[in-house]
């Protein structure tokens, strides 16, 4: 075990903190990310590829802590994972050096985070398919030139990529309360060659499934920096605030709330570098799907608790859609349900078993 | 950054392992199994045996007889104690008096005391609370008179856990009456079978045995007993807080608890996946504070003393302890056995011991976030 940072990790860390406590917020990030090699980020040695998920994470912490609202958790790391889990280096390098942008439709309305249960079709024609069926809360579909779809082919589950703008394809957006990019995807009668097919039957499931849980490992870190951002804000705020002629972090109640916050904070930061290794570890599918959804089942409900902290204790300005506060927690509430929420994630946890050498064995 | 286990780390973890297996007493691995109270021989045998193997103070530097272990290490054993049944060491020797003794004690308060703490010779316990002092610790009233080379010690001393066992009690008695609250405070060694100290044992609401009331009756202490100066023993107090708060995480204590109520719920409510996803919550909590102590002691190694981070240990690991003796009581329904019972009733007491978890919340808020 080793807990230093390189060099290098040291270098991202601060590069990526000096462009999210800048001015981010109306341009748009894609050139910056491409010359700075972020797109790059996971992908192998002969794509000019550096890193994995600890470089992401160290990424999507300082995102979190800066509010950067960009299309890299559904653009770059869950669809990168799947097109390098495919094999498919030729789209991976199209997406690297920024030259196509990738989101993944994967969600179906009765799904409820499941990704096996998917209704969607993709019918032989020809010598390609026919897709139908409708996909929802796709990440980063807005931006996105190709998509990645999952659907039910004669012989099972594939995954395909089709044109965003084929016939056929309706991209309905919709305000997400965080000002991310998601859109509905309706599929209706969408032709794909047969070239489309980055995955077939036998790996579709884990293709899909690895992409997810390095994109849920993303949240985690954007996660991490979120709480880390709503906790220094909420300490400053309180020390700040004068009440009953007090600073009102001079209360106890306030303070022991604080150092719950903290509490939840150091826990997340744990799970969030876990989840990071876990991914980077090449360990089997069973032990990375565990780690994963233990993660993610700690950030969101750490989450939930400093959000909902922060918020009552900076008090009527906290509600306030001017103040920044409001816009962490907002942010942070979303990412509790992305990508399957705490109930969902406790029970792929909860039905994973404990590997053999973690148990104690009771004699 | 790298979490896994180097080849050098697997391969400490089976030797640890391998040795736990052999060398740990059957009756002794029953025992900690079946959660049946320890004796004063469970504990001085296995210890004997780890400081025969060189491993009975594993936060010790070498210098003193340590195995000079990393953080990894560590915390590898400590892991494979739990998966092994082993017994957890008394810490009132090893990991409080005796980092207070090198710290701050002189060279031959280090060659009388160590060696013996080390070996297991000599128990120690902890004279810290009081009657009128628990959390307010700083109020303590047990007072030590100077007497030329000699203190004279009165008061009373309360809530101390092996004091029917130990030979040694470290004292927190004021020396200067007059000087402000924790300014007038020495930090004493008391032989316990000096005439005037007297050891009367509290029963707890699990009809335990485990806690003792300590009264000392003009008890005559030689000066030299006295560790560091006359009048700072509030720094070496809190200097030794912030080590027990490292150790009162009791992850492998979780470990072993988990297995065990997978255990029961096995066999007394296979299915009820409530129950599965209670534990699994606790699973995940335990998980989140077992890294994050392997944080801790990683920045220890990297030459940090244990600081007010440690508070986050203390109060977590805690929680989980309780959480896990709730679940073992509801888990078992309304006839839970007595086991699980007065386990649950026993557990209350860790959110209170070292610093109750509110104190703890306390320092957290007033170190770390500087409120």
């Amino acid at each position: 075990m080793d807990f230093n940072l390189t060099p290098e990790q040291l270098l991202i860390k601060d590069s990526v903190a000096r462009f999210a406590a800048g001015e981010h917020a109306d341009s748009d990030p894609w050139p910056t990310f491409t010359e700075l090699g972020w797109l790059a980020i996971g992908a192998p040695d002969e794509l000019g590829g550096f890193g994995g998920a600890l470089e992401t994470l160290l990424l999507m912490e300082q995102f979190g802590r800066g509010r950067v609202v960009s299309p890299y958790v559904g653009g770059v790391v869950f669809a990168g994972t799947i097109l390098r889990a495919a094999g498919r280096l030729d789209l991976l390098e199209s997406l690297v050096d920024g030259s196509r942008r990738f989101a993944v439709a994967y969600e179906e309305p009765h799904a409820r985070y499941d990704p096996a249960l998917i209704a969607t079709t993709a019918t032989p024609s020809g010598d390609g398919f026919v897709i139908d069926g409708t996909k929802v809360r796709v990440l980063d579909a807005g931006t996105a030139d190709t998509l990645i779809v999952s659907a039910r082919g004669p012989q099972g589950l594939l995954l395909l990529t089709v044109a965003a703008t084929s016939d056929g394809i309706t991209r309905t957006p919709f305000a997400s309360e965080d000002g991310h990019d998601v859109a509905n995807v309706r599929f209706s009668g969408v032709r794909a060659g047969s070239d489309a097919v980055l995955s077939g039957p036998d790996s579709a499931l884990a293709v899909l499934e690895r992409g997810l849980d390095h994109a849920i490992g993303a949240l985690c870190a954007e996660g991490l920096g979120l709480m880390s951002a709503m906790l220094e804000m909420t300490v400053a705020y309180a020390k700040q605030r004068q009440q009953f002629g007090v600073p009102i972090g001079s209360f106890q109640a306030l303070q022991h709330r604080m150092a719950e916050m903290f509490i939840e904070l150091e826990l997340a930061r744990s799970m969030a570098y876990l989840a990071a290794t876990t991914l980077d570890g090449g360990g089997d599918d069973e032990t990375r799907q565990r780690g994963i959804s233990a993660a993610k089942v700690q950030i969101a409900r750490s989450g939930r608790f400093v959000g909902q902290q922060a918020i009552q204790i900076h008090g009527g300005i906290g509600m306030s859609e001017e103040y920044k506060v409001g816009h962490y927690f907002k942010r942070m509430t979303m990412i509790e349900r992305l990508l399957g929420d705490v109930d969902f994630h406790l029970a792929r946890f909860a039905s994973t078993p404990v590997p053999a050498e973690r148990e104690a064995v009771v004699v | 950054m790298d979490l896994a286990f180097s080849p050098e780390e697997r391969a400490f973890r089976d030797e640890v392992r391998t040795f736990i297996a052999r060398e740990l007493p059957a009756e002794i691995r029953r025992k900690v199994q079946a959660g049946d109270p320890l004796d004063k021989d469970d504990h001085y045998r296995w210890h004997h045996i780890l400081y025969t193997r060189g491993w009975a103070a594993p936060n010790w530097p070498k210098e003193y007889g340590g195995p000079g272990w990393t953080a990894v290490q560590k915390h590898i054993f400590d892991e494979e104690i739990a998966y092994g049944w082993a017994l957890r060491m008394l810490p009132f020797g090893l990991q409080m008096v005796a980092p207070v003794i090198m710290e701050f004690g002189n060279d031959a308060q280090r060659a009388r005391y160590l060696p013996t703490i080390l070996s297991g010779d000599e128990f120690w316990c902890q004279g810290y609370s009081e009657p009128g002092a628990g959390s307010d610790l700083a109020s303590l009233q047990t007072r030590a008179e100077r007497n030329g080379d000699t203190y004279l010690i009165n008061g009373t001393k309360t809530w101390i856990t092996a004091a029917q066992w130990a030979d040694w009690i470290f004292v927190l008695a004021r020396t200067d009456p007059q000087a402000k609250k924790q300014e007038g405070i020495s930090f004493i060694l008391v032989d316990m079978r000096s005439p005037g100290v007297t050891v009367r044992p509290i029963q707890t609401i699990d009809g335990g045995r485990e806690i003792n009331e300590v009264h000392l009756e003009n008890v005559e202490v030689p000066v030299a007993n006295r560790v560091g100066d006359e009048g700072a023993g509030w720094t070496y107090a809190k200097f030794l807080l912030e080590h027990e708060r490292t150790g009162t995480a009791g992850i492998a204590g979780c470990r072993q608890m988990l297995a065990l109520l997978r255990d029961v719920v096995r066999t007394a409510a296979a299915g009820d996946r409530r129950l599965d996803e209670r534990m699994a919550l606790v699973e995940i909590e335990l998980e989140a504070l077992a890294f994050t102590e392997l944080r801790t002691l990683a920045a220890e190694s990297a030459g940090k003393r244990p600081g007010p981070e440690s508070s986050i240990l203390k109060i977590r690991g805690t929680e989980i302890q309780q959480a896990l003796t709730e679940l073992a009581l509801d888990a078992l329904g309304p006839y839970a056995d007595d086991h699980a019972a007065k386990k649950y009733f026993n557990f209350r007491k860790t959110s209170i011991y070292a610093g109750s978890n509110e104190i703890q919340k306390n320092i957290i808020a007033k170190r770390i976030l500087k409120l």
